[in-house]
């Protein structure tokens, strides 16, 4: 797969969110308005982008070697969570301002069943080092489009008038439904006629 | 409270999929067909109630041990704890994946990279979060038949949900109901009229997430319902409209 096939891909064809409804949580559930979101899509895409390439590292030079498929999980599980606590660990030293939106950490967000899927997701897809690093990054830029969409919508339906039932998540729910109906637009054989030879 | 009421709270009162919003990526995502909520549900039961009594006894040994070098309880082990807990569900998950593998090849690979992925589930996850803070074990039989009754009643709320959502997308999104084949039984039921027109739109992905919202929003309403009826006594019958 060429590197642009990566990138619309995972960023949109195979959007992390939408299409393969992981990292809903922190999607529909997460508090704070479009600069929340950019900082939370921010610290995702870092720590998405550095865990495929901890995922190839892995699957490559220990798992592969030696042949313990079965231990993929705990070992991709716990170097994401590694991951993710070393960046918290950096960014409360260096910018402490910018690590805690809406008084949760942003790490603490970062690490979420997308982050994990995605690791394993670059691992099994079989791309070479540079590639992991590209699908993290377009993960990563999937997600934050997804993201700042839903936080969009959920501000427009903030001053709506809804049925009392289903004010709050059950409507992010439901917007995220539709969005995800509206990126079934983003088609596999579509994007290959836009883009020939990706 | 009851001896039970730990275990009848995780069903209706605080379901975490219809009523606290938690774990919702394998609701929406594994819903498709009944036979893959009903082993994603078994998946996660697994891992929540090993992991559960995992740490609580893994606690009581701390605490045992806290008490023995008269230091006081640290803070600075809680870090430690949580990652202890995540190699419990990581390797939970790898053993539920491998029980998988080897008796429903078929099923494992249906289930794809959501069965991984209970190990970073929000209700396992949440649960990290609820028993961190903790009061200092005072008795382990007691602290392992609560973490069993609640972990329980939580991954049985959660697969009443699974089911729920499963049953409504797959009769009207497919027009039939995929259950294991048992004798002569082939293990998929055909649901009259509706297979033959179904309304594929619920089979999507996005079917799976208006489903959810929509469960959500019974749930708020039965919620409230029973509320006004019962005065504050939490709903005990089910959200399943």
């Amino acid at each position: 797969m060429s590197l642009l096939g990566i990138i619309l891909t995972f960023s949109l064809v195979d959007n992390i969110v939408l299409t393969r409804l992981l990292g809903i949580c922190p999607c529909v559930g997460a508090p704070g308005g479009m600069r929340a979101a950019v900082g939370t899509s921010a610290a995702t895409a870092l720590l998405m982008s550095l865990s495929t390439l901890a995922a190839w590292v892995l699957e490559t030079f220990v798992l592969q070697p030696l042949d313990i498929d079965f231990l993929r999980t705990p070992a991709f599980v716990l170097s994401v969570a590694g991951i993710a606590g070393f960046l918290d660990w950096v960014a409360r030293r260096t910018v402490p301002q910018l690590l805690r939106l809406a008084g949760i950490p942003l790490a603490g967000i970062a690490f979420n069943c997308a982050t994990v899927g995605v690791a394993i997701i670059a691992a099994k897809g079989g791309f070479n080092a540079p590639q992991s690093l590209l699908v993290g990054l377009a993960a990563g830029a999937g997600f934050f489009i997804a993201l700042s969409l839903l936080t969009a919508i959920r501000e427009r339906l903030e001053v709506e008038k809804v049925p009392e039932w289903l004010r709050g998540l059950p409507l992010h729910l439901i917007s995220a439904g539709l969005l995800a109906y509206a990126f079934m637009a983003f088609d596999r054989a579509f994007l290959s006629r836009l883009f020939r030879g990706w | 409270m009851t001896p039970s009421a730990g275990f009848t709270k995780g069903l209706f009162r605080d379901n975490p999929v219809a009523v606290t919003l938690i774990g919702l990526c394998p609701a929406a995502a594994v819903t498709g067909r009944v036979i893959d909520a009903l082993w994603m549900s078994v998946g996660l039961i697994f891992v929540l109630v090993l992991t559960r009594l995992s740490q609580t006894i893994l606690q009581a040994m701390l605490a045992l041990t806290e008490s023995a070098s008269q230091s006081s309880p640290s803070t600075e082990a809680r870090p430690f704890r949580w990652l202890g807990s995540l190699v419990f569900a990581s390797c939970f998950t790898a053993s539920f994946e491998l029980i998988l593998l080897a008796f429903v090849p078929d099923e494992s690979a249906s289930l794809g990279i959501y069965v991984p992925l209970i190990a970073v589930n929000c209700i396992v996850l949440e649960r990290f979060a609820a028993s961190g803070n903790r009061e200092p074990v005072r008795n382990i039989g007691r602290d392992i038949a609560k973490s069993l009754q609640e972990s329980g009643g939580l991954g049985v709320g959660f697969a009443i949900s699974l089911i729920a959502i499963s049953l409504v997308r797959e009769t009207l999104g497919s027009g039939t109901i995929t259950l294991f084949p048992i004798g002569s039984f082939a293990g998929t039921i055909e649901a009259g009229n509706v297979s033959l027109a179904p309304a594929r739109a619920l089979a999507y992905a996005g079917g799976g997430l208006l489903c959810l919202g929509y469960l959500a929003g019974a749930a708020r309403l039965l919620g409230r319902l029973k509320g006004r009826r019962l005065e504050g006594q939490g709903g005990t019958e089910a959200e399943r409209s």
